[in-house]
Parts: C-alpha cells; structure tokens; sequence
C-alpha cells in the first residue's frame, strides 16, 4: 500500500475534485476485476470477504490539488459480447486495456481493442495498456520490449501488472491520472449530455440484425 | 425441468386470487383484494371517511401554501390556471379514453373530465395561481362527493364513461398528490430557493402540457433533458458549486414533474414502443430453452440460497414497470443486479466480473421476460437525469441491461455456441436442448429410442415372416410340380403277376438240367 504515490488524505483544503469514467477492456480471464479490485480494495485475495461485485467500481486518487475520483466499468471479456463493447466505452474519458503476459492471443486482443478504441471511442480518451500477472514471469510469452515498442508506437501508456504482488497496480492509476485533463468542463454531467444510452444507434450498428421473433 | 421452472416461478395460492371479503368472486390487486363489487362498496366507506380527512388536510395545504407564497408573489401566475387544471383533466381523460374507445361512439361526453370541472372552479371566483395544488385536490374530492349523474348535463349518459376505473385514477392521482405534497415539504426546507423552484417546476408542466398533443416524444425528452440542465445549472451556481446538494434537489424535481408527465409520455401511442415490447417479448419467449450452460451462466441453482437470489433478481426486474420514476426505474434494475451479484457469490465464493455479470443478467432478463421492456429502457433513456445515466452505479447497471436486451434481439447459433441447425431447430420447437435433467428427460428419450429400435426390428421380423410364407407355398408348388413331372415322365406301368419262376423263362430249355444231389461214400 505504500505506493499511492503523491496520494494525500482527502479533504484539506480546497481541492478540485475530478470524476471521470474509466472503462476496463481485455479478454475473459485476463485479470482485470483482480486488477481493479487490488486497486481499489488493497488486496488480492482478502477483498472476496466484503466485495459482492467488481464489475462497478469507484476509487479516488489524490494528486497534489485535485481529488481524481475514477469510476470504473468493466466489461465482459467473451468475444460473443464484443459488439456491445461502444455501449460501455462510450463517454468514457479513460480506458485500461488488459492482457496476460503469458498468453499471446490475449495481447494481439487488447491491440485490436487499442484500434476500436482510437476509432471509435472519444476523441481525447486517454488509454493505458496493462500487462497483467507479471509475477508469472517464468512463463512469459510477450516480451516486454515489445509490448513497450507498440504502446509508444500507438501513444499509450504502458506497464506490466500483476494483481496478485501489487506491482505498478497504483502506479498504473496513478499515470493515467495524472494524464487526465483536469478541467471543471470535464465534469460528467456535462459530458453526458446528449449522449445517453441509446438502443437503437447499437442496433443500426450491428449488421446482423435480429430477426424479431 | 418442470420442478425447476416450478421453483423460480411466482407462487400464487387460489385462495389469495379470491376476493377477501370472501364472496366467492376473484379479487383484484388493484382493488386491494376485493372484486368489484365488495370494492365499490369498501370503497365507498373508506372513501367518506378519508375525503373528510383529506378535505382537512387539502384546506390546511391551502393555507400553508398561500402562507409560503404570499410574501413572494403576487398574482403574476394567474393566468396559467387553465393550461395547469386543463392538463390534469386530460390525463383523467387520456385514462378512460382508454378503456371506453367504443363507448365513445355512443356517447359525445368522453370528455366529461374537464366539462364537469370547469364550473366549479369557475364557481370558485378564479382563485389565484398558488392555491392552485390545493385548490386540485378539491376539485378532485369534490368529483368524489358527488354523484356521477350529478356531474353531466342531465341529457348524457355520464355514468357510463365514467364508470370504468374510478378506483384506478383515483389511486393515481393520489399518488400524485402524495408526490406533490412530499415536494412542497421537500423545498420548505430549502426556503427561498425552494419556491423558485417550485413555480419553475410548475411553469415547466403547464407548458409540457400544451406541447405533448403535436410534438414527437424526441421533442419532449428534449424539452424535459433541457430544462434539468438549466434547472442543474442554476442550482450549482447557487448552491456554490456543490454539486452532492444540486443532486438531491435534481432526484426530487425529476420525481415531482416525471410523476406528472408519465402517463402522457410513457409509451406514447404516436411511437412505436409498444411495437418493440411485443417484439422484444415474443423474441425472449421464443428463446425459452437457452439454458445455463450455453450461455456460461456462473450460477449453480441447485443451490437453494442461489436459487432465492434468482427469484429475487426476477422478481425486482419484472418491478421497474410498475415505477413511474425514472430514478425509481434505475433503482429495480440495480436492485436486481445486486441480487446476481449475491447469486454469483455465492456459487462461486469470489466477488463477480463483468465476464460473470452479463451473462447471468442476460439469463435473468430471458427467465423473467420484463412488461413492457424498450419501453422502460426508452423511457428512462428519455427522461432520466443524464448524469445518473452515464455515470454512476445506477448508470453502469443500467447499461448493461440495455447489453443484454441488444444481446438478445441479435442473439444467434454463434453467440450460443451452437451449429446453426441446432439453434434453428431450438427455436422451430422442433427440438429441445434440455438435458441437464438428469433421470427423467434422459430415459424417456433413451426408452423412445429403445422403442423405435423395437419397432424396426418387429417389422423386420414381419417381413421375413412373410417371406418365409411365400418361400414354403413356392417350395409345396415346386415339389408338387416335380412330382408331376416325374410322374407325367414314367407314367406307372402295372405289369401281371409272374406265374411262376421259369414259367415265361423261353429258354428253358437251353438251361443245363438242374444239378442232382450226388452222394459221396465216405
């Protein structure tokens, strides 16, 4: 827990608070509720005690004069529920895109979430890629180097987790924090004006349509 | 799978259906229980003594409103009165324009509503615009008191429109002045501020009013989405920038005005919602055998504590149509998601991801089969506070119940993981995946494919039956033919009797003589 970075107790003075919404991507399995959950509860494996869900999460950082309050919305991993991904991402001002160290086709994944994401997502998102269970190190498959060449070839931040030691866990937060663009405009309510949830701009978007019966 | 389905669903006993004054008729919820008859009659008594009571409390309403407005205002609001009663007459209307389309035919006085309210507050020397809340609720006790035929002009057969629902209005528009008065009490304690809003909230209604008749539902959440910006953004500079309070005054002005409007632009007959609920209804009873497993659902029903979460879950879904709030909407949702997430803990004794989370709401969706789906989700869409939408818990679950429902309408063999005969032959009826039953099902179709096999094999024994039939009566014919033609071959010569050894013997006589017994001296 030592490594909150800069974090100070809330509440002294007159500090701005921020909010934004973070999205969670990657492949099933990849770690990203372990990922947020360590973020947010402290702990690996104590967390399952009082935690009844990690799919909805809110954790603030404290930088030097802004609170940064994220709120964090994961998504299903299954491949069967990508098309419903823009639902979740859209509004999102940050985005973590996971993937395991020691499984390749979770990293050539998260690369094709990084390219949906620059496309389609808000223009000025911010995204961090994450290698997650870098305590498997033994059993690596993507190479450091190269996951670093791609995340600067692509403008991301870039880290190698793990969940399970707490490894860059806060620091990872930390960055992207400290990357947000601290305006009041940035406040959510104003953001999510005339973009509420609409069904049907998700269905227009799907070529297969239902058949409706 | 019949006890299964028997488990998690709604138990009604027969006794509870009967009516509880015990007539032997079948009561309704909508009348507390009763039928009918015993409601109108229940009814009547509950309802003298409580229009006293809320003639009381109307008048002390009155008062307290006139004191709290007095010092503020003068009579600039008054002309609004006629837009504001026109407004609740026409939601009355709206309701039994409903029930008696056909009645209408018959009778010209469909809008009765309005007609039989107008003299009375005219009587009423146009009080001005504060008392107006009040001065409603009058109105409507007085509709009350009097007689139904007291109301029409003597020529029209009044009662008859208006019989239909009187208890179902009536509850309504209770409901609505609970709500009213909840926020009058809400922004006294605001003070100054308080009354601003209310007059805006007010303002906002009546103009709501005159619009909703030619303007498309788009048009209407985007006057309603509007003035909460303006109404948010006038809030936070005056309460500073702090937004927690801006909040709490948002939940209550949303509650008080979509309260108000909800019967005018829930499903609206000029969109095509109710289209989509049946649509959306059909669809998910279609996909009636989508079980657990193909959809990786991490929840073991076996389990009772897991199988009450589901009931739950079912029970708070199916819930969000009876609201009127958004906000009370978005609340059932969360409820129910909640409950999932307590499934899936317990079945998995580690907390839920959205890997575990959407599937299982995408099977509670399919299980439960919500009224009147797209229009709640449309609904809330429309006139839901957007900073509870996008953001927030309520946002998050929110979002993925319109995920699930998206899922659904485009759900296919792939997403199942199935081979496309399959899925199509699931969804023709023509079979069904169930075999998680592990005795029953299974042995019936092991016993049916015993019995085919049976079949076949009897037939088969049939045919060579028969066969062996035809063979014996082609073998009898063959041999008899043989025979025939052996017979017609050498035909039987019967020769006379040799009369004795050598008698036909013609050369008899060049026969040596017979040897003669010679006898040797020994």
């Amino acid at each position: 827990m030592a490594s909150r970075g800069s974090a100070r107790p809330n509440g002294l003075g007159q500090t701005k608070i921020c909010q934004f919404k973070l999205v969670l991507l990657g492949d099933m399995a990849v770690g990203k509720s372990s990922l947020v959950l360590r973020f947010v509860k402290g702990q690996f494996d104590e967390f399952q005690e009082t935690t009844i869900g990690a799919a909805f999460l809110a954790q603030s950082v404290c930088l030097d004069d802004t609170t940064v309050k994220f709120e964090i919305w994961d998504t299903a991993g299954q491949e069967r529920y990508h098309s419903l991904a823009p639902m979740y991402y859209r509004g999102a001002q940050a985005a973590i895109v996971v993937f395991d160290i020691t499984k390749p086709e979770t990293f050539e994944r998260a690369k094709a979430w990084v390219k949906e994401l620059q496309r389609q997502a808000s223009p000025n998102i911010v995204i961090a890629l994450a290698g997650n269970k870098s305590d498997l190190a033994e059993r690596r498959m993507v190479e450091y180097e190269e996951a670093q060449t791609y995340a600067e070839d692509t403008g991301l931040l870039f880290m190698e987790t793990s969940a399970k030691t707490a490894m860059n866990v806060n620091e990872l937060f930390l960055a992207i924090a400290k990357k947000m663009p601290k305006t009041d405009t940035q406040n959510p309510t104003h953001a999510a004006r005339h973009r509420g949830v609409n069904l049907h701009d998700a269905e227009a978007q799907s070529s297969r349509g239902c058949c409706g019966n | 799978m019949s006890q299964k389905s028997e488990r998690r669903g709604i138990r009604v006993d027969q006794s509870e259906l009967l009516c509880t004054k015990g007539c032997g008729y079948y009561g309704n919820p909508a009348w507390q229980g009763f039928c009918s008859k015993c409601w109108r009659e229940e009814y009547h008594h509950v309802r003298q003594k409580q229009i006293k009571e809320d003639w009381a409390l109307a008048e002390r309403l009155q008062r307290e409103e006139e004191a709290a407005y007095a010092s503020s205002q003068g009579a600039q609001s008054q002309p609004s009165l006629t837009p504001f009663s026109k407004f609740e007459e026409k939601k009355s209307n709206e309701k039994t324009r409903k029930v008696t389309t056909v009645k209408k035919f018959f009778s010209p006085s469909s809008r009765i509503g309005s007609k039989k309210a107008a003299p009375e507050t005219a009587g009423k020397c146009v009080p001005s615009g504060r008392e107006r809340h009040a001065d409603t609720l009058l109105r409507d006790l007085r509709e009350i008191f009097t007689p139904p035929w007291d109301l029409a002009s003597p020529t029209e057969e009044s009662h008859e429109t208006k019989a239909p629902s009187p208890s179902i209005s009536r509850q309504a528009s209770i409901e609505t002045d609970q709500v009213s008065r909840d926020f009058i009490d809400f922004l006294k304690s605001l003070h100054k501020p308080g009354r601003e809003i209310h007059k805006q909230c007010r303002a906002f209604i009546e103009t709501m009013a005159t619009k909703e008749d030619h303007q498309s539902v788009e048009e209407l959440s985007e006057c309603v989405q509007d003035f909460y910006q303006n109404m948010s953004d006038r809030l936070l500079t005056h309460f500073k920038g702090s937004s927690e309070r801006v909040e709490r005054v948002m939940d209550q002005v949303e509650k008080y005005i979509m309260t108000r409007l909800y019967k005018n632009v829930f499903c609206p007959e000029i969109t095509d919602d109710e289209k989509k609920d049946l649509a959306v209804q059909k669809r998910i009873r279609a996909l009636h055998w989508v079980t657990i497993q193909m959809l990786c659902v991490p929840v073991d029903e076996e389990i009772p504590e897991v199988s009450d979460m589901v009931v739950k879950a079912i029970t708070d879904i199916i819930e969000m149509d009876s609201k009127r709030v958004p906000r009370d909407k978005l609340a059932c949702i969360t409820k129910c998601s909640k409950d999932i997430f307590n499934a899936i803990k317990i079945t998995r004794n580690e907390p839920a991801s959205a890997d575990d989370f959407l599937p299982t709401l995408i099977y509670i969706v399919l299980k439960a089969n919500p009224p009147r789906l797209q229009s709640n989700i449309q609904y809330i869409t429309r006139f839901c506070n957007p900073s509870r939408l996008m953001t927030g818990e309520d946002g998050y679950y929110f979002t993925n119940l319109c995920c699930a429902v998206a899922f659904i309408e485009k759900l296919d063999a792939q997403s199942l993981n199935l081979s496309p005969e399959d899925f199509e032959r699931y969804m023709t009826g023509q079979a069904s995946p169930r075999r998680q039953d592990p005795e029953g099902l299974s042995q019936v179709y092991q016993s049916l494919e015993l019995l085919s096999g049976l079949g076949e094999r009897q037939e088969r024994v049939l045919d060579g039956a028969r066969r062996l039939e035809s063979d014996l009566i082609d073998w009898q014919d063959g041999v008899a033919r043989e025979v025939q033609d052996i017979l017609d071959k050498y035909p039987l010569e019967i020769r006379p009797p040799a009369s004795a050894i050598d008698s036909d013997n013609v050369e008899n006589d060049r026969l040596p003589p017979p040897l003669l017994p010679q006898v040797f001296a020994g």
